[in-house]
C-alpha cells in the first residue's frame, strides 16, 4: 500500500446522500414537532435555515480547501453572539439561550462528526478546533448551572451530544488528539 | 554574519515560464505536480527531514519563499526549515504557503513512500528530479553511513538559476499556436474535492518490444492508448465532436546547452481530429501519433512555441500592468486557454540513480494536478524494468483508467496497479 486509503467515491457519494436525506427528515421532524409543541414561536424555521446554512459552508468550505473545523467553529461563536444580540435587541425573551444557541451546538456537533467520520485521515487537522466546539458546547451546561436558562430539554440535549461527540472522537482518533495538542502547545 | 546577511539579501526574479503559475493558480488550479519513491523499507521521519534539510544546504535555489512585487512575484531567501510530515491528503493539492514555512514544496511520506509536491513556478520536472534525488541520496546516506562513505565525498551538483528561456529564444520566431477548442472529457466529477491516483506499473521490456512493432517510441505508444481509451471510453460515448489534444512536455535542455535549475521545458500539442481522419482504430491513432510527433517534435517548432511564450512575458504593455490586474487578467483569459486542451501526458523518462543506491529503491512515481478543465491528466517516469504510468483524476469513473489497463494486459504486457482508493480498483475488475 503506498497511499492513506482515501474513501472511496461511490461510498462518499452515498454518505453525501444519506446525510442529505437525513438532513431533509430532521428539517421535516422540526416542522412537525413544531407545529405541535409550539405553534406560537416558529423555531423550526431557525433551526432548519441553520442546516441549510451547515451544507452551505461545507460546500463552500471543501471548494476553497478552507479548514472546514476552524469554519465551524469561528460560525458556531458568530451565529450564537449573533443571536444573543437579536434577542437583546427584542427585549431579550431568552429565545436565543433557550433554544438558538442549543440548536446551533447540536448542528455543529454533527458537522463535527460527520467530517470525523468522512475523512478521519485529516484529523489531526481539525482536533483542536473538535476540542474547542466540545468546550463552547459546554455553555449550556453552565448556563443551566447559573439557572438562567428556563427550558433545559434543549440545553441538556446539546451538551450530550457534544459529549458523545467527544467520547466519539477519541475512541476514533485518540493518536490525532494527542499528535495535536503535543503539537500545539510545546514549549 | 556576513554570508547571513548575504543569505536575507537573496533574491531572483521568476524565470519566464515561471512568471505565469502564481498569477494562475488558485485552489482549483493548483499546478503542483509530485515525484514519488517507493523504497524497499520503512521511511524513517526523522531522518528524512535532516536529509530535506541538508538537500536545501546545496540546492540553495529551493530555500525560497514567493513574495509579491509591484508587476511581478519573485523569490527571496527563506530563513526557515520546512516541514515534512506524514501523508494525510490527495496528491497534488494547492500548496498552502503557511502549512510549509512559506516554501514552495512540500516533503511528505507514507510507509515505504517518499513525496515531493512541487509547486511549478519554482522548477519543472525534470530539475525537480534532481533536488528530489539529492533528498534521496543524503536519506539513504544518513540511514547507512557505512554503505555510503566515498559516495558521499563524491557526488557532484554543478547547476544555476538563469533564465534559459531569455538566453535561448528567437525574437523573429512566428508563434505557431493553435486557437481551436479542445474536446473535453465528459462526466461526472469526483465530489467533496477529491482526486484519484491510479498507478500502472508496466513491465518496460514487454511494453518496448510491443512499441516495436509499430516502430514507435514508447511516449508514442502510450499517447496512442491513451488517445485511444479516451476515443473508446469517453469520446464516442459524449458523440465528440471537436478535436481530443493532448499537450506533451517538451525538456528543452535536450535541444539547448542549460545547466538551470529553474524552468526550461515546452510542449507540444497533438491535435487528433478523430472525425475528419477517421482515427477510429488503434492502428490509425498509432500512425497518427507517430507522424504528428514527426512534424511537431522539430527544434523549429519548439523554438516558435517557446519564443511566442516569452514574447508575451516581454511585451512592455503587460510588463507594465500592475500585479493586481495582470491576476484578473490572466485568470481570465485562462478560463479560455485552458479549453485548448483535452488532457496532458508528461513523460519524464528514466530517473537515473548512482549504482549503489539503487538496491534500495523499487520505484518512482510523478503525478500532476488535474484540474476542472482537463479533469484526467497523465504521467510517467521509468526506473530499471519498471515504467510507471499515472492517471490523476477527478472525473467520477474508470473507464479510460481501466481502458489503458486492459489494452496493455491483451497485447500481452504485464501491468500492476497501485491507487489511493478513491475510484474502484481497476485490476479486480477484470474478468
Amino acid at each position: 500500500m503506498i497511499y492513506p486509503q482515501k474513501l472511496n467515491s461511490k461510498k462518499s457519494d452515498i454518505l453525501l446522500k444519506l446525510f442529505m436525506l437525513i438532513s431533509i427528515v430532521v428539517a421535516i421532524l422540526l416542522i412537525v414537532i413544531n407545529k405541535l409543541t409550539t405553534p406560537g414561536i416558529p423555531w423550526a424555521a431557525l433551526a432548519n435555515s441553520g442546516i441549510i446554512y451547515t451544507w452551505i459552508v461545507l460546500f463552500y468550505s471543501i471548494r476553497k480547501n478552507i479548514n472546514i473545523a476552524g469554519h465551524v467553529l469561528l460560525q458556531t461563536i458568530a451565529i450564537s453572539l449573533l443571536t444573543v444580540f437579536i434577542d437583546y435587541k427584542l427585549n431579550f425573551k431568552g429565545w436565543s439561550i433557550n433554544i438558538a444557541i442549543p440548536i446551533i451546538i447540536i448542528i455543529a456537533n454533527i458537522t463535527m462528526l460527520v467530517l470525523t467520520v468522512v475523512s478521519h485521515k485529516k484529523f489531526l487537522k481539525y482536533a483542536i478546533y473538535q476540542l474547542l466546539i466540545v468546550l463552547f458546547s459546554m455553555l449550556p451546561v453552565i448556563l443551566i448551572t447559573e439557572n438562567v436558562v428556563e427550558n433545559k430539554v434543549l440545553s441538556i440535549i446539546a451538551s450530550g451530544i457534544s459529549a458523545v461527540n467527544l467520547i466519539l472522537t477519541l475512541l476514533l482518533c485518540a493518536r490525532d488528539v494527542k499528535d495535536a495538542i503535543i503539537r500545539k502547545f510545546h514549549m | 554574519m556576513k554570508k547571513d546577511k548575504e543569505e536575507k539579501l537573496y533574491w531572483r526574479r521568476l524565470d519566464n515560464s515561471a512568471k505565469i503559475f502564481p498569477i494562475s493558480t488558485g485552489k482549483k488550479y493548483s499546478t503542483v505536480f509530485r515525484l514519488s519513491v517507493v523504497l524497499k523499507e520503512k521511511v524513517n521521519p526523522k531522518v528524512l527531514e535532516r536529509a530535506v534539510i541538508s538537500a536545501l544546504e546545496e540546492y540553495k535555489s529551493f530555500k525560497v519563499r514567493m513574495k509579491a512585487g509591484f508587476f511581478w512575484y519573485y523569490l527571496e531567501y527563506n530563513p526557515k526549515d520546512p516541514i515534512i510530515e506524514k501523508e494525510r491528503d490527495y496528491p497534488c493539492q494547492y500548496i498552502n504557503p503557511k502549512t510549509n514555512n512559506n516554501y514552495l514544496f512540500k516533503v511528505t511520506y507514507f510507509e515505504n513512500k517518499i513525496n515531493i509536491d512541487i509547486f511549478h513556478s519554482l522548477t519543472d520536472g525534470n530539475s525537480g528530479t534532481l533536488f528530489f534525488k539529492e533528498i534521496i541520496y543524503n536519506y539513504l546516506e544518513l540511514m547507512y553511513p557505512e554503505v555510503f562513505q566515498e559516495e558521499r565525498k563524491s557526488r557532484k551538483i554543478e547547476y544555476n538559476t538563469e533564465d534559459s528561456y531569455m538566453k535561448n529564444y528567437d525574437k523573429k520566431a512566428k508563434s505557431n499556436a493553435s486557437s481551436k477548442r479542445a474536446y473535453l472529457l465528459r462526466g461526472n466529477k469526483i465530489k467533496l474535492g477529491a482526486v484519484s491516483a491510479i498507478h500502472e506499473i508496466i513491465d518496460l521490456k514487454a511494453l518496448k518490444n510491443e512499441s516495436k512493432k509499430y516502430e514507435a517510441t514508447i511516449t508514442q505508444y502510450l499517447t496512442a492508448v491513451l488517445i485511444y481509451s479516451i476515443y473508446e471510453e469517453n469520446y464516442k460515448k459524449y458523440n465528440g465532436k471537436k478535436p481530443i489534444k493532448v499537450c506533451i512536455p517538451v525538456n528543452l535542455k535536450k535541444y539547448f546547452p542549460s545547466k538551470t535549475i529553474s524552468n526550461f521545458f515546452s510542449y507540444i500539442t497533438l491535435i487528433a481530429e478523430m472525425n475528419k481522419e477517421h482515427l477510429d482504430t488503434f492502428e490509425k491513432i498509432i500512425e497518427f501519433v507517430k507522424s504528428d510527433f514527426k512534424k511537431r517534435l522539430t527544434e523549429e517548432e519548439i523554438i516558435k512555441t517557446m519564443s511566442a511564450n516569452v514574447k508575451l512575458g516581454n511585451n512592455p504593455f503587460i510588463k507594465l500592468v500592475p500585479l493586481e490586474l495582470k491576476k484578473t487578467l490572466v485568470r481570465l483569459s485562462y478560463i479560455e486557454i485552458r479549453k485548448y486542451t483535452t488532457t496532458t501526458y508528461s513523460n519524464i523518462g528514466r530517473i537515473g540513480i548512482i549504482g549503489k543506491y539503487q538496491r534500495y529503491i523499487d520505484y518512482f512515481l510523478m503525478l500532476i494536478a488535474p484540474e476542472s478543465v482537463e479533469k484526467i491528466k497523465c504521467s510517467s517516469c521509468t526506473f530499471e524494468n519498471k515504467m510507471v504510468f499515472t492517471f490523476t483524476s477527478i472525473l467520477n469513473d474508470n473507464k479510460i483508467e481501466k481502458r489503458f489497463y486492459e489494452f496493455l494486459k491483451d497485447k500481452g504486457i504485464h501491468v500492476d496497479i497501485e491507487s489511493n482508493g478513491v475510484l474502484d480498483d481497476i485490476s479486480s475488475e477484470i474478468k
